[in-house]
Order: structure tokens, then sequence, then C-alpha cells
């Protein structure tokens, strides 16, 4: 079985964001990017699948500039066995839509014919949540979206997938025909470190350069993003003498407690 | 101008060198020797014994006990006492919290708390600084709320230093929040075994439990404890502040660890590395021989201006900051000393139950120990940065 | 020309920050150091997965043939993390004391099992009388015809209480300060004869005094000639240590900033106040200068000849002075909190303390090269 995974490439995690001055956007410029950390679970996952014998092959697949093409890299030091690079880099709005995401996902997936598809639930960027749904209906497949366990049971040609979906107050295990949609969350599984090894062999591995029009669709942009703030600045802690002042101030400054 | 001593002070020296050999305790004596770390009870048997000799009180009136001594003479001991290398008298009570109380303090206080801080019979701590309030001293928030006549006490002191030996505190207390933030302090005196009083400690960079953090609960201090006026604390403690910066600066004991180094560089203990033909490092110990000759006599002046009844000003700024920045400068040559034996980290070596040398040369290990705990000089007894503000404002009027 | 990570560098970077980030805090580290070995083997053992052991050894005894920018990569990862595992004494100085000066079957043997996680180094050389000096060897090997035996003794060997096997910088000819007649040697620790004096170190590491009396000793590669492998794996050590000094600056500096923004004196936060800003703008540009200096070291050291133990002094002396501005004014800016044990800034203090007087201080090679230029 083929697993395509989808990674993208955001800002690193720990990094603090900065707003431009004009709220356009989020501030970029000598920013360390990453891999998004759901999509990271998202290789963890395949490449475990793989490693028990469950899927034969790993393809990473990202959609982006060319310096996305770190991320791919990342993914083939994580275990993938090869990559596809959708180069948005020649497009004039270098921001890429989740539906037109989907829809180049769609191809990809139309073209590799995968027994599973994983990807993030969301990017943390911009928390939209959606690509995987998306590409689910385009594709026609079933999916089981905020994966925090997946098992594949069955023998060849008959095949299913239950996956362990972490829903408002508790777990629901669901089982699909396979091929499927994952996204994963937070506690799928936690992606191993990239050994050195395994980073200098990623350089060999094959890498698919395409360009959106390759897969004959249309980057167009139906979204505008008009403004940017940042969130509330945090105050500062303070430290308080008893027991009494700390309920006191909970009680009468943060309003927590009545 | 003049710096010679007279024939009268030369004897006092050699009365003051003939206590340092022949009389000071034997445990302590033998701690010294052995390069061990002095317990409570060392500090103490040392400090009694200087009171034996009427000399606990270098900086108090006669009247109250004190030795009456000039500027000279206490210029004297400390060089006598840190050739010795006496341990250094505890502050807190002797000269920190004494000239508040002979100063300010009614009849009964004086009678009731100076004899014993004389005979270190008691040990003070200082409960000034709090979680929010360091630099900003006066933002401080323990508050003290009369209540017949007990004041209730609520509220947390830190970095108390070695409190956790202490019997008696010294703080400032918040009595009013009207008007100045300064205006509504109190010197208040509270004994360490009342209820509600708890001591934790705060471990410093050397491993060592040296400050605290002192939590008051609903702690009834008897009326009778406040020192003067209410609302005044601030004021008293700004006289008390100069003294201790005064105080800080060190440079009878700064003159002697120099010396030593010197002797060192001369003649290497085995282990050291031989540094007398490193030209950089020459440089840096002839520079801070420079800048502690300076200040010596910055002190001088100092001291002398106090003799002549002036009290010392907004130039004591200068001491802390320059006595300070010197004993860290020879912390760093001491360090440059030990070469790679500054890295074996053998408190045995040097603590108040060790065994004694573990590493040569002898004087290695205590030397990183010594420098992290001895960046708090610069930090303490308001940071250096706050005494530069006092010299712009107070000095140069900016 | 180019000073940006390549492809490969970038992913080592990730991947050991993300180490240290998930599995290295501050109290996790703390423990470690508190704990009886002082490290963890397990995290030796992931190390060794992870290929980290194997990076600067050659591919023909299942290394990666990392170079000296790589290493250097790692190390400031290392740094920012205070990592305690004995990386440094195994890999940068007895793994390539191995890789430098052993014979063909000592270097596929001793690297293939340090690769695997199965063998831990120390490198005695260092002794009471000889601070820094290379030549200043007193301890000797003797030589019968059971092989060789060494008496003398070792100082602050960092690491030994942990390695498998000490490599031993030993006399077999010549007189104290000559370069020809020193030799290295492969020793058991656990021999009779070896008396181990073990000890914590002020930043959280562990060393020992060794004394060897007539020690049976193994002759590493060629007898009387590992002037220049030492030499040069000093060098690339200095390179090594300095980058680890560029990530606790780094992380120094980050955290006093962090604290300037949060703790508010006068009503205000602290960072404020223009004293303070342009202190922690003089730390800034003394981290920023140190990484550069360490580049210019790594890749002079890495071209070798009589360049790149100039090139290493230098890099010495700026991390020495650099890292004293930034650690002191790192605890001078938390105030009473810089010299606390509980928070981490006094622990990456003591440790760029502890950097300047390893391998040779500021002043000692500040004074090297006013010699070498004096002579010139
Ligand atoms: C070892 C040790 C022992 C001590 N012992 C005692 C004791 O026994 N009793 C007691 O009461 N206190 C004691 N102190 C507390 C000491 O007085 C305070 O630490 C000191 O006043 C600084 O306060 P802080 O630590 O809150 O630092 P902060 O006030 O938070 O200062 C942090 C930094 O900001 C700088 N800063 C603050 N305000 C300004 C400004 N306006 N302009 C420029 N820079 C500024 C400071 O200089 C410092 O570098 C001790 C401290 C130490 C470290």
């Amino acid at each position: 079985m083929k697993i395509v995974v989808c990674v993208k490439r955001v800002i690193d995690y720990n990094v603090k964001i900065r707003v431009k001055p004009d709220h356009s956007d989020v501030d970029l410029t000598n920013v360390k990017m990453a891999m998004n950390p759901f999509c990271e679970i998202a290789v963890e996952e395949a490449v475990r699948l793989k490693e028990s014998g469950v899927a034969t092959e790993v393809v990473a697949v990202t959609i982006g500039p060319k310096a996305a093409q770190e991320q791919l890299r990342t993914a083939l030091a994580l275990g993938a066995d090869r990559a596809v690079h959708i180069d948005t880099s020649a497009e004039a709005n270098e921001r890429i839509e989740s539906l037109t995401v989907a829809k180049l996902l769609a191809k990809v997936v139309e073209e590799e014919q995968p027994g599973l598809v994983i990807l993030g639930k969301q990017a943390i960027d911009t928390d939209n949540n959606q690509t995987g749904q998306m590409l689910a209906a385009l594709a026609g497949l079933p999916q089981g979206t905020f994966a925090s366990e997946v098992k594949i049971s069955g023998d060849e040609g008959d095949k299913k997938l239950q996956v362990t979906r972490e829903i408002d107050g508790g777990l629901q295990t669901i089982e699909l025909s396979l091929p499927a949609i994952v996204t994963t969350d937070l506690r799928l599984n936690e992606p191993r470190y990239a050994k050195l090894p395994d980073i200098m062999k990623a350089k060999k591995k094959p890498m698919d350069v395409k360009s959106p029009a390759d897969l004959c669709i249309e980057v167009a942009s139906k979204v505008t993003l008009l403004k940017v703030e940042s969130p509330a600045e945090r105050k500062g802690g303070i430290k308080v003498g008893s027991v009494d002042e700390l309920v006191d101030k909970l009680k009468n400054e943060a309003k927590v407690i009545s | 101008m003049n710096i010679d001593l007279t024939g009268d002070e030369l004897a006092f020296r050699d009365e003051v060198r003939a206590f340092f050999q022949n009389e000071l305790p034997p445990q302590v004596m033998e701690k010294i020797q052995r390069g061990l770390r002095i317990s409570r009870d060392d500090q103490i048997a040392y400090q009694q014994a200087l009171h034996a000799k009427g000399w606990a009180g270098a900086n108090w009136p006669v009247e109250y006990g004190g030795t009456g001594w000039s500027a000279t003479q206490k210029y004297i001991f400390n060089n006598e006492a840190a050739t010795a290398q006496a341990p250094r008298i505890i502050p807190f009570g002797l000269t920190m919290v004494a000239p508040v109380i002979y100063t300010f303090g009614n009849e009964e206080q004086k009678q009731r708390f100076l004899p014993d801080i004389l005979a270190s019979k008691v040990w003070w701590c200082q409960g000034y600084s709090e979680p929010n309030a360091g630099s900003d001293l006066a933002g401080l928030k323990t508050r003290a709320v009369r209540d017949g006549d007990h004041y209730i006490v609520n509220g947390t002191k830190t970095w108390t230093t070695l409190g956790h030996y202490a019997d008696w505190i010294f703080c400032l207390v918040r009595t009013s929040d009207t008007g100045k933030k300064q205006e509504g302090i109190s010197f208040l005196l509270i004994d360490m075994n009342s209820p509600g009083v708890s001591v934790t400690p705060i471990i410093t960079l050397d491993g060592r439990r040296e400050v605290n953090e002192v939590n008051f609960e609903d702690v009834r201090v008897p009326v009778e404890n406040l020192v003067g006026e209410e609302g005044k604390g601030w004021t008293y403690a700004k006289v008390l502040l100069t003294h201790e910066r005064t105080n800080i600066a060190g440079v009878a004991s700064s003159k002697q660890r120099l010396k030593r180094l010197r002797e060192m560089l001369s003649e290497p203990p085995l282990g050291m590395p031989n540094l007398i033909d490193n030209s950089v490092f020459m440089a840096r110990v002839m520079e801070t021989e420079i800048e502690l000759k300076a200040l010596e006599f910055t002190e001088l002046r100092v001291l002398s201006a106090v003799s002549t009844g002036k009290a010392p000003g907004p130039e004591s700024s200068i001491l802390k900051i320059k006595g300070t920045e010197v004993q860290q400068m020879i912390d760093e040559l001491y360090l440059e000393a030990s070469g790679h034996y500054a890295l074996p980290f053998v408190p045995e070596q040097y603590e108040e139950e060790g065994d004694g040398i573990v590493i040569e040369p002898h004087f290695a290990p205590n030397t990183a120990p010594h420098y992290y705990n001895n960046r708090k000089v610069t930090i303490f007894g308001g940071t250096n940065e706050i005494q530069k503000n006092i010299i712009a404002k107070a000095v140069l009027e900016l | 020309m180019d000073f940006a990570l390549n492809d490969i560098q970038q992913m080592l970077q990730d991947s050991a920050a993300k180490f240290i980030q998930n599995d290295y805090d501050f109290e996790t580290r703390r423990r470690l150091t508190e704990s009886e070995l002082g490290y963890s083997e397990e995290n030796w053992k992931l190390f060794a997965e992870l290929g980290w052991l194997a990076l600067p050894f050659d591919e023909a005894y299942g290394g990666l043939g990392g170079s000296l920018t790589d290493l250097i990569v790692l190390q400031t990862e290392l740094g920012r993390g205070l990592v305690v595992e004995p990386y440094f004494s195994t890999v940068v100085l007895g793994g390539n004391l191995i890789q430098r000066h052993g014979s063909e079957s000592q270097q596929s043997e001793l690297l293939e099992r340090l690769i695997a996680g199965e063998l831990k180094l120390a490198f005695a050389q260092a002794e009471p009388q000889c601070h820094s000096s290379i030549t200043d060897i007193e301890t000797s090997a003797e030589r019968s015809e059971e092989g060789y035996h060494i008496t003398g003794h070792k100082a602050v060997v960092l690491g030994a209480p942990s390695a498998d096997l000490l490599v031993v910088a030993a006399r077999t000819s010549g007189n104290r300060g000559d370069q020809n007649g020193l030799s290295l040697f492969l020793v058991d620790p656990a021999q009779p004869g070896v008396t181990m004096q073990a000890y914590p170190t002020n930043d959280g590491f562990r060393g020992a005094e060794i004394r060897f009396d007539s020690v049976k000793a193994t002759l590493l590669g060629e007898v009387d000639s590992a002037y220049d492998a030492i030499q040069a794996t000093l060098n690339d050590a200095i390179v090594a240590l300095s980058a680890e000094a560029v990530g606790v600056m780094e992380k120094l500096l980050n955290a006093t900033v962090e604290f300037c923004k949060v703790r508010k004196q006068f009503g205000q936060p602290i960072g404020k106040f223009q004293v303070l800003q342009h202190r922690m703008a003089d730390m800034f540009m003394e981290c920023e200068q140190t990484r550069s200096m360490l580049y210019f070291g790594a890749i002079t050291v890495a071209g070798g000849g009589e360049e790149a133990s100039h090139a290493a002094s230098m890099l010495k002396v700026k991390v020495g002075s650099a890292g004293r501005l930034v650690g002191q004014q790192a605890v001078q800016l938390h105030g009473g909190m810089g010299v606390s044990d509980e928070l981490d800034v006094g622990h990456f203090f003591k440790r760029i303390t502890m950097i300047n007087t390893l391998l040779g201080s500021r002043d000692e090679h500040l004074q090297r090269l006013i010699r070498n230029a004096q002579a010139a």
C-alpha cells in the first residue's frame, strides 16, 4: 500500500510572531520556518505504518515556494521514500487558499492512487482546518479527522481502517474502507528526531517538481486578507504573598472565582 | 594632607596585630588556617572576642559602648583584620540596625537592644527587599496594621541574608497607603520566634544557603518595637543605607587578597599556572591594584570627612560601586590563577565541616563558587545601576 | 560567499533543537547533573541512534564524514541545552585523536564501538604543572618486554568517571617542552595502578584527577610523534567548544531580554531604562561578533596549517571576552534572581565562565598571540 502524506511549510512554532507594521500580514523576513507540527505527526504515522509492514511506500507532498523543499527533505529524512513538490513560486499570489490546495492534492491523489492519505488536521499559521475535509470531498474518499489512533486490519484486498477521533468530551472510533483520508491530532504519536545518516541520505532521494499548470489547476484567489493583528500582550506575572492574597486577586482582579 | 601614622597610632596597630595573632578563639584560628568557612557559632565566638576587648562597636558613639576610634584607627583595624584573614563582622546588628536604634530609637529601645547587639548575643537580619520591591524599595507591600498595642504584620521579605541564623529581623513595613509611597513606610523590629514567621531557604549559585525568603502571616508585633515615628521608616533606612554602602567597599580585604595573589605569583604553589610571565594577566593585576589604591584614598577621604562630623553623603555610592567592582576584578584574577583547577566542585575542601585540602592549589576550589556568589555585591545594597542613578541625580544634579 | 546553513545542517539543527526542547528542559538537566552518573545513558544511546556520535568520523569506519561546520551546528544546540552527556570528551577529543593518530585497526575497531554508543572516552592530557601547553608533559611511558607502562598525574580529566578508555598523552622520549617524544596511549581505567579522584565540576559536568602508577598501556598509532595530532585535535576542540559557547551566550541574551520585558520596578518594565537597553545592545553585539569569529575559526581551522592555531587562539580570546560580558551582564540585569540557583540563567553563566578556563583561557591565548607577533 502506498501512503501520500502532505506537509506544509509554516513559521517555526517557537518563533514569536511579528505582524508587519501596516497589519497587512505576518512578517516573514528572516523568520525561521519549519514543518507544521501536525504534518510532522502525519509523516511519523506514515513512516510507522511502513515500518510495521502495512505500507510499502511513503510519498511526501507539499505545495509552496521553492524553499518548501526544505520541509520535503525533512520528510524524506524522517523516512518518506520520495517527494512531490508543487512549486507555486511563479504564482502571482503566494497565499494559496485551502480549496486550491485541496484541488491540487486531489490531482496528486488521482495520479498516485494511494491507499491512504494523511494530513495534519490544520496548519498552525492560519488554523483553517479544512484542507483534509475538502480533499476527501473532491477525491470522493471517506475521511477520519482528528485522529488520535490509526489501525489497519483485514486481508490484502479487503483492508479496513479504524480511526479513533478526538471529539469534544471524548473519543469516537470509526471504521473506513480504503482508500481513505486521515487528518492527525496532537496525540496520535510523538514524532521522532531526524537521524543524521537519514538526513544525509535524504539528499539522494527522488523529488518531483511540478507546477499547478502541469496539474491543470488554476490558482485563483477568491479570499482577500484584510488585516492581521497580534494577540493582546500578556501581562507579566506577579508573586503573591499569601493564599489569602491569591484568593483575593482571583476574585477581585482576575474575576475567575466568585 | 598627610598619611603618616603617629606614634600612638603605631602602638595601636601593634596592639591590634597582637590581638589577631594571639587572642582569636582557637576554633576560629584553626578554620582560618585550614581555609574552611566559619560557622554561626564561630562567628559569634569571634565577635564576642572583639567585644571582650571593647572593640565590637567600631562606629558606635562611646556612650553606647562604642570604641570612639578615629578614622585612622578604623583604617588600621580593618587592615589588620584583613591581614589576619579574620572573619568579616556580620553587619546586620553591629553596623546596620544599631545606628538606627541609637540615632532614632527611644531610651527604652536603646537599653533593651544595644547591649545584646554589642555583645553579639542576638543575631539580626535585614528585611527590606520583597519579591516585587527590589531596586524600587519604596514599592514594598509588607503591611503592618495597628490592632490595639500591637501591629499585625503580613507579607513576604526576600533575599534575607542569614535569616535562618537570625533571632531578630529589622523590617521596613507599610503602615499607610496614602500620600507618597515613601511616607507610608515604618521601621519595625520583629522577633523571628514570633508565631507566623517562617523562613524558607533560597539556594545561590555556589550551591549554598545564604539567603532566605521570610514570610509573615498575622504576626503580632508589640507597638513598642516601632523605631521612631510611624511613617518615617524611609528616612531612617536611607541613613542606614549610606552606612551599608560605605561598608560594602571592602577595601582592606581587597588589599589583602591582592597581596596574597601577588605573593603566589612570584612563587606559585603546586598546581597553580605560572602567570608572572603572562603580560596580559599581569596588566590586569596592575590595573586592579591601581584602581584599588585610588579607592583606598577615596575611602580615606570619605572617612576623614565623617570623622569631622559630616555624615557620609551620596559620595558613598562611589565606594559601593568601585569597591564592589574591584572585588569582582580580584575574583576574576583568582579564577585565572586557578587555571583548570577552577573546575572541580569539591565543597569538602572549604565548607565549615570540611576535611580540608582535596585539590591543589589549595585556594582553587573555592574560586569559582566565590566568583559566582560574589556577583551579588554589585546587586545588593542597591544595585550599581541604582548607585549611578544616585550620583547622576544627587551629585551631578542631572 | 554564503553563510547560510545547507539543507543537511539545517535539518541537523532542527532535530537537535527539538531534542533539547522536548527531552532536555532545564529541570531534566538538573536531575541529570544530580544523578550518580551525572548524565543519561538513555540519551547517549539516542545520540548514537541519531548519528551524532558518528558525525566527524570517516565513512570508512561507519562515520558520516561531517565537517567542522557540521559539528559546530550540533555543538551550538548542545550549548543551548547545557547538555552534560560526555560528547565533547568522547567525540570531539577522544574520537578525533583516534581518527588522527590511531593505527588502521585501532581506528576501525574503536571508532566503530564509539559510533555505536558502546565506547566512551576521555582525554588525559593536562597535568598539575601544565594548564594548556601541549608539550609540558611529565607523565612518562616506559617500554619493557610486556609493552608500555605509564606513570604520572593527569589533572582535571573531563568525562573520566564515565570513560571506558582513557587516551593518555605521555612522554616516550625527549624533555619537558619538546614536541618530539610525545605519544598517545590507551589505558583501561579499571586497571590496578589507576587511582581516580572523581568530582563534579562547577558547571555540572564530571571530571577527575588521575594518578597512574606503572599502569599497562597500549600505544595509539606511532610512538614519539603525537604532537601534530594533539595540536590539530585541540584546535578542532576550541572551535567546537566555542560553538557551544555561542549557544550558551545566545540563551543568556534571550533570557535577559525576556526578563527585562516582564520584570517591573518603578512602575515600568526595567527594559525601558536606557542604561539597561544599551547593556543588552552590547550583549547582542558581542553574541553576533562571537558568531562571526566562530565562522572564521571553523573555516580557518578546517584549512589546517600554521593559520589554524592562530585562528583558534583568536577565537578563544573572543569567546573569553564576549562570554564574560554576556554572562556577567545577564546575571546583573536579573538582579537577585541572577544569583539564585533556581533560575537557569545562573547555570548558563556558570558554564560560560568555565568555558573560558578550558583549553586555555583568554589571557593565555592572548599572550600566545602576542608572543607570536613578537617572534615574527
Ligand atoms: C545575595 C544577596 C543577599 C541579599 N541580602 C539582602 C538582605 O539581607 N536584606 C534585604 O533586604 N535584601 C537583600 N538583598 C536584596 C537586594 O538588595 C536586591 O536584590 C537589590 O536591591 C536588587 O533588587 P532585585 O533583585 O529585585 O533586582 P531588580 O530591582 O529587579 O533589578 C534588576 C535589574 O534592573 C536594574 N534596574 C532596576 N531599576 C533600575 C533603574 N531605575 N535604572 C537602571 N537600572 C535599574 C537593576 O540595576 C538590576 O540590574 C540581597 C540580594 C542578594 C543577591
